[in-house]
């Protein structure tokens, strides 16, 4: 399993797909760091976070990347399908459940890895301009052990989700619409249509997992959202990996790769 | 000798098409076997079934009586070219063969080694997706050779290669027999073949149609397909011909194909009627002759014609005095 995972690690650094992603949610992130700014300064008074929830919110800011992660994670899959190199990776490793299970082990690094690079971002982007605005840098560090620990593991698990989906859905195009059509819509839509869905779907499970009280992912009325604690929800996003890896290894197992 | 390939009653149907049908045949150890049918026959479906990669609908395919899936490390046993786009295009030549090398516990110094096997060694760091096809397939044929394996199997490897990329396969496929290895090599070009492989193993629709040795299959060569004869004045002698119920095909206004005929049965006729020839070819299979009519059912040199050795007539001759040309002629060839 080890060289699998190994294996996974050089067909991922060795093609544009992580930089590529990395680079789009770094300037993503750096955007909301800035709508953060400015947001601050159109309130008016203090021009810079520098409440707990403000400065948790400008550490986490990056928290919506796990999108990015979940794509990573579809993106590690699909591609061998796309470009046919699933062939090569049977070759190596024929028994195909073990190939999606060392894809979801180095996704999950790598998702993990994701949410490290954007705190550590965060930190240094969101830090200069806070110093630079007269805030306090070490008001902001000490916000980081209460938002990184819940980003790191929640990334993770969207890159394990990613995973699986990919091995449902291997045509590449197909992968995507439907991960993002999910969770830019449907997700919504069924969360505002359905009472007590909120906490049930990956992205309530998610906030659950992360432990984070910033209240994305809910509904946009601002009522309040019963999730599930932390447990709960990690090993219930880790359910919907698996359920789907589970479900692709099957088919993948049955699959002729012609 | 024994067999490092056994195909068993290999069956694949493809929702509800039967692409390969009760197929059995061997390959011997240490020996280059090439797999030959026209496009379509199941060559790829029966190595990728042999490979896993394929589910078996019945029958099975083992390497010295175990399934690919079943082998520990198959990449060191057996090694496979099956097509020349399974590269991630903006992969460097090198970082796909790392992959792989460390996927199957390689020593990653074997990279090196295996891109100097195919000559590729100078453009290691180039990105796959700036490869020529030919280049392609060297790397995919690096990509079987990491391993070190026993066993080759080579889908199609000369396809889209120029003629020196065939010529340096050529050599490369009989350097990996004289190494030990045992190569299974598909092909729909028996002449691509012809000067690389011991044995042939033969399918068409599926269906298992001859295996044998390439000498064995040379011998079938040289059979007599039909004298051409170019003469200034046919017409006495395509008279006699039809008058006679022998077939015969114009192939251009002084030239007529007479299909199934030997020299010896030609000459004396030639001689006793008087017939003056510019030209008289006597017009023999070759291996590739075979393979068609092996293949296809029919002998395709012969165009709406009989095929050898069908002739309706009987062996006397007949009322112009004009024998049946399938009929042996005493001293001539049977």
């Amino acid at each position: 399993m080890i060289r699998v995972i190994h294996a996974e690690w050089v067909k991922l650094r060795t093609t544009s797909v992580p930089y590529v992603l990395t680079g789009i949610a770094l300037l993503i992130n750096a955007l909301l760091i800035l709508v953060i700014f400015l947001h601050q300064n159109m309130r008016g008074g203090d021009t810079v976070p520098h409440t707990t929830q403000q400065l948790n919110n400008l550490v986490g800011s990056g928290f919506q990347g796990y999108l990015f992660a979940l794509l990573l994670g579809v993106l590690c899959i699909t591609t061998e399908f796309r470009h046919k190199t699933v062939t090569t990776s049977f070759l190596v490793t024929p028994f195909r459940p073990v190939f999606v299970v060392g894809k979801m082990v180095l996704a999950a690094i790598a998702g993990a890895v994701l949410a490290v690079i954007m705190l550590v971002a965060t930190l240094i982007g969101g830090g200069i301009t806070l110093v630079a605005r007269g805030g306090s840098f070490s008001d902001m560090l000490h916000q980081v052990p209460s938002v990184a620990p819940g980003m790191i593991l929640v990334f993770a698990l969207f890159a394990i989700l990613g995973v699986g989906v990919g091995s449902v859905l291997t045509n590449q195009v197909a992968a995507i619409v439907v991960v993002l059509g999910w969770f830019i819509i449907l997700e919504g839509i069924l969360v505002s249509l359905v009472s007590g869905a909120a906490k049930w779907v990956p992205t309530g499970a998610a906030l659950a997992a992360s432990n984070l009280t910033r209240g994305e992912g809910g509904n946009n009325s601002g009522s309040p959202i019963h999730l599930f604690n932390q447990w709960q929800g990690t090993l219930l996003m880790l359910a919907y990996g698996i359920l789907f890896a589970a479900v692709g290894s099957y088919f993948l197992t049955h699959r002729d790769i012609t | 000798m024994p067999a490092a390939i056994e195909i068993e009653h290999l069956t694949k149907q493809f929702r509800g098409v039967l692409a390969v049908d009760d197929l059995s045949f061997e390959v011997a150890a240490g020996r280059v076997t090439g797999f030959l049918g026209p496009n379509g026959s199941g060559k790829t479906t029966t190595l990728r079934m042999l490979l896993g990669l394929v589910e078996i609908t019945s029958g099975q395919a083992t390497f010295g009586g175990q399934r690919y899936v079943q082998i520990d490390q198959p990449i060191h046993h057996v090694g496979a070219v099956l097509e020349a786009t399974s590269f991630h295009p903006a992969r460097r030549a090198e970082d796909h063969l790392k992959m792989v090398a460390i996927g199957a516990g390689i020593p990653v110094s074997r990279v090196r080694e295996t891109l100097e096997l195919v000559g590729m060694e100078e453009v290691a760091r180039r990105r796959v997706g700036k490869f020529s096809l030919g280049m392609r397939q060297r790397l995919q044929l690096a990509t079987a050779l990491l391993g070190d394996p026993d066993v080759l199997i080579l889908d199609e490897p000369a396809n889209g290669l120029d003629p020196q990329g065939i010529q340096w396969l050529r050599n490369f496929i009989r350097h990996q027999a004289s190494t030990g290895r045992s190569v299974l090599v598909s092909s729909h070009l028996l002449s691509e073949m012809e000067e690389t492989v011991d044995d042939v193993v033969i399918v068409s629709q599926g269906k298992l149609v001859l295996q044998t040795t390439l000498a064995e299959l040379a011998n079938r060569t040289g059979t007599t397909t039909g004298m051409r004869v170019r003469a200034p004045d046919l017409g006495h002698f395509t008279n006699m011909l039809t008058a006679s119920n022998i077939p015969f095909r114009s192939v251009a206004p002084d030239t007529i194909v007479i299909d199934g005929a030997t020299p010896e049965w030609l000459g004396p006729i030639l001689a006793q009627h008087q017939i003056v020839v510019y030209e008289v070819i006597h017009e023999k299979g070759s291996l590739e002759d075979v393979f068609l009519e092996l293949t296809h059912g029919f002998d395709a040199t012969v165009p709406g014609g009989a095929a050898p050795g069908t002739g309706p007539m009987g062996g006397t001759p007949d009322a112009a005095g004009v024998p049946d040309p399938t009929t042996p002629t005493p001293g001539g060839p049977s």
